[in-house]
């Protein structure tokens, strides 16, 4: 039988088992879906990573020593010179405490998604969303604080713009600040979702096409072998894309934050 | 059909993130020092682009 044929319904069952399911209560109600159980996870690891750090930090004094140190300082000082003063400018001080633990709730959230059998805290549409209004509405009250209500509302449309073009302008304008919430929350969550169906997508494969070689040797059974060799090989270059995909994600959403919350604070 | 209306959705996103890439590629080329700069700013355009294909993506969960 065509190992191809199964593949559909495998497929099916993979995607369901990528829904949100709660393991403990109920789904509507208090409950932990497997997606919630890894990103406590995450929180736990994140925490663990961070109080070590702190730790191995003050026994040395304030020179940081061994590779352990050494890599959690270069994510930090990478956040606040690439992320926050790059972007912000002079008042990236205010805004490093937000920006930075946004960067690595998500960034620890997907790389416990990566290792097989985990599944990323931020590939449900829940916590994404969350994230995403968190975000949304942090550079509002930014705006708000910094512009005013009436300004911030007014600094939505370009100045130096005609009347009815005027009023035109910001109507897209609201309705684009709105879309930055989907967006960001879409973005995330997809990236996370579609990589990871595909990577089990390909597992399947290479597991449905390694299974007639144990049921007998024959010379189809060994062809398919090689095939699900070939498989496995698509599988190990999509991880690898992925392992990419988890750092680029967590770097684009603080990216975008930045950018809207400068764009919010500096009026446009 | 679905997957068809993605894979159209899809060309257009592909297009998009060749073109800021080929941009990128060569700026740097030209001039290398201002390659940090320039990769935040390629992030930035591709995943304003990325998005929608995602929402391509979305769309064709929700529709089947």
């Amino acid at each position: 039988m065509n190992p191809l044929e199964k593949l559909h319904e495998e497929i099916d069952g993979l995607v369901d088992s990528f829904t949100s399911q709660a393991i403990v209560g109920d789904i509507w109600g208090v409950g932990l879906t497997q997606y919630t159980f890894w990103m406590f996870v995450a929180i736990a690891l994140l925490l663990i990573v961070l109080f070590v750090f702190v730790k191995k930090q003050a026994a040395h004094g304030l020179v940081p020593r061994g590779r352990f140190v050494n890599g959690v300082e270069f994510l930090v000082e990478y956040c606040r010179d690439d992320l926050c003063k790059g972007l912000l400018g002079d008042t990236w001080r205010n805004h490093f405490p937000f920006i930075a633990s946004i960067f690595f709730f998500i960034l620890a959230n997907n790389i416990v998604g990566i290792i097989p059998g985990c599944k990323p805290g931020t590939g449900c549409i829940g916590t994404a969303g969350a994230l995403a209004l968190v975000s949304f509405v942090y550079f509002i009250v930014i705006g708000v604080r910094s512009q005013g209500l009436i300004g911030y509302i007014k600094s939505l449309a370009p100045e130096g713009v005609a009347f009815p073009m005027n009023a035109v302008v910001w109507l897209i304008e609201v309705f684009s600040t709105f879309l930055r919430l989907i967006t960001l929350a879409v973005r995330l969550f997809c990236n996370l979702f579609a990589g990871h169906v595909v990577m089990g997508a390909f597992a399947l494969l290479c597991s449905l096409f390694f299974e007639p070689i144990l049921q007998g040797i024959t010379p189809i059974a060994i062809g398919e072998a090689g095939a699900s060799l070939f498989w496995l090989a698509i599988l190990l270059v999509i991880y690898g894309v992925e392992i990419m995909v988890a750092a680029i994600q967590a770097y684009v959403f603080t990216l975008l934050s930045a950018v809207y919350i400068q764009i919010a604070e500096q009026g446009e | 059909m679905g997957v068809i209306g993605y894979g159209l959705g899809v060309v257009g996103a592909g297009i998009g993130i060749g073109l800021a890439a080929l941009g990128a590629t060569s700026s740097i080329a030209r001039q290398p020092e201002v390659q940090g700069r320039l990769f935040t700013v390629f992030i930035l355009a591709s995943a304003f682009v990325e998005a929608l294909a995602l929402i391509g993506f979305v769309v064709t969960l929700i529709a089947q």
